[in-house]
């Protein structure tokens, strides 16, 4: 019942933000702000993280294949498993995790600062001031970092096949090559442009809702991080059943 | 520099925990207790989001093996794929994201409210009993719900191999051991060990440290998940190099 009416209360929420982005004029300046802060939180990160899945992927297709004298299948499981899935999945999980929670705390404190209030007292829509710019700065910054985070993971998959694990480099580019088309990179794009919406609103969500005092902050960051993820996780199986499945390789 | 500064407190700070953890006297009940609260909060996100990630691997693994026509073999590659990777990595960023935060936001708020203060004048430890139990807690909480995580998304696999794309369920459940052995499982169960050390020192570090009221706790929630989930996603490349290794 409880998770019902919050879940209700979340759908308030997005249409009041729906009403007042459409109603405002679009606060450019501020969302290339947000934009540009979201993306250097969390490129470093997001750079580190998507090289070290690379890295097991490649281990993980070798071991999976090795007992079959598949190895050279290495390629197409990175491009697969890689491309289509972890690395949208990924930049989805380390931006709920670093800029996500980051909008979550700051808002909470905000709303038990009463700062939110004082906007409203101002007249100025909080709904409008606060969530649209990072709203259109997620949706601007995920799907060049789904790019990044691609090429990423591809090449510490390749370093470690040939440099760890000996196979040869031509090979695993040209099945790597054969399993992916350019068409891929825009569907995983799109995919990221849908997680960058849950993210946000998620979050935003959370935070506007904190309850009052440190524990609200913490809790309400807490939240925004496992509901984002979850939601994502569930909202992936759909889109690459969506966007992959009958189109073969 | 300050980095470097910060990476010594935590190291002193994990070995007054360790030593604490190996010399009596030990907070049984709370570390229980944490250990009941932090599997009982994880338990649904980490089933919710291992299940669809055993639905997608079994949906992109029919491809590969379509090539073959070794469609039978796509439950060992499912649950070799969940038993040593999926399942103690995402169960991993779930107890980090949700158990791991929560204990900084406790800490953090008790240290913000100088309840910490409170306790030493006291003249009670507050490592041994507020950090210790919570550590404690992680590590014993983590490969738990590892275990579950990796049934959720075999039962994934099944979901879209059987159910959606009419698979047989005999041959599903018939190959899931072909490839896989025991040491798969205990392979999972030692990274998530580590894992929950890892998660449990760092929230903790980050909850007992925190300082500037109630946007620090928010501060140190935040860096929990994202130091965290670095942290043992890059001891999780050397572990399973050194677990699982390349079978010449």
């Amino acid at each position: 019942m409880n998770a019902l009416a919050e879940f209700g209360r979340f759908g308030l929420f997005v249409a009041t933000f729906a009403r007042a982005s459409a109603t405002h004029p679009p606060p450019v300046r501020r969302s290339i702000e947000e934009a540009y802060r979201i993306g250097v939180l969390s490129l470093p990160i997001l750079l580190i993280i998507s090289a070290f899945v690379g890295t097991n992927l490649a281990l993980q297709g070798y071991n999976a294949f090795a007992p079959l004298g598949g190895q050279r299948l290495v390629g197409m499981f990175v491009a697969l498993a890689g491309v289509r899935e972890l690395a949208p999945m990924m930049v989805a999980s380390m931006v709920a995790a670093k800029a996500g929670t980051e909008m979550a705390s700051q808002i909470a404190v905000m709303r038990i600062r009463e700062q939110i209030d004082a906007l409203e007292v101002m007249a100025i829509n909080p709904h409008w001031f606060l969530i649209t710019p990072r709203f259109i700065g997620i949706l601007l910054v995920l799907p060049p970092l789904t790019v990044i985070s691609i090429f990423t993971l591809t090449v510490s998959s390749y370093l470690v096949s040939t440099l760890q694990l000996g196979l040869n480099g031509a090979e695993f580019l040209a099945y790597f090559t054969d399993t992916t088309e350019p068409m891929d990179l825009v569907y995983c794009m799109i995919k990221a442009f849908f997680f960058g919406i849950i993210i946000c609103l998620v979050s935003c969500f959370y935070g506007f809702n904190s309850k009052s005092g440190p524990n609200g902050v913490g809790e309400a960051t807490n939240a925004s991080v496992v509901v984002s993820a979850v939601s994502c996780a569930l909202l992936n199986y759909l889109m690459s059943e969506i966007l992959f499945s009958g189109r073969g390789l | 520099m300050e980095r470097i500064a910060a990476l010594g407190r935590f190291t002193i700070f994990s070995a007054r925990v360790g030593w604490r953890v190996l010399t009596p006297w030990w907070e049984v009940q709370e570390t229980a207790r944490h250990t009941w609260l932090i599997a009982t909060r994880c338990l649904l996100p980490v089933t919710a989001v291992v299940f669809p990630f055993g639905m997608v691997m079994a949906l992109q693994g029919l491809e590969i093996f379509e090539i073959f026509g070794a469609q039978r073999l796509l439950s060992s590659l499912v649950s070799v794929a969940v038993f040593r990777e999926l399942s103690p990595v995402l169960a991993s960023v779930l107890v980090a994201a949700q158990g791991g935060s929560a204990f900084a936001a406790e800490l953090g708020a008790m240290r913000i409210k100088e309840e910490l203060d409170a306790t030493e004048i006291m003249a009670i430890d507050s490592l041994r009993t507020h950090v210790v139990p919570r550590v404690l807690a992680t590590v014993i909480a983590t490969p738990i719900l590892n275990l579950i995580g990796s049934i959720a998304g075999i039962g994934g696999g099944f979901f879209t191999a059987v159910c959606l794309k009419g698979e047989t369920a005999g041959v599903y459940w018939g190959n899931i051991w072909a490839l896989t052995h025991s040491s798969d499982v205990f392979g999972g169960l030692f990274k998530t060990t580590v894992f929950g050390v890892l998660i449990g020192l760092i929230a903790t570090y980050q909850g007992y440290y925190a300082t500037g009221g109630a946007a620090g706790v928010g501060k140190a929630v935040n860096d929990t998940v994202v130091i965290s989930v670095t942290a043992f996603v890059i001891a999780n490349y050397f572990l399973t190099s050194a677990l699982f290794g390349a079978i010449q």
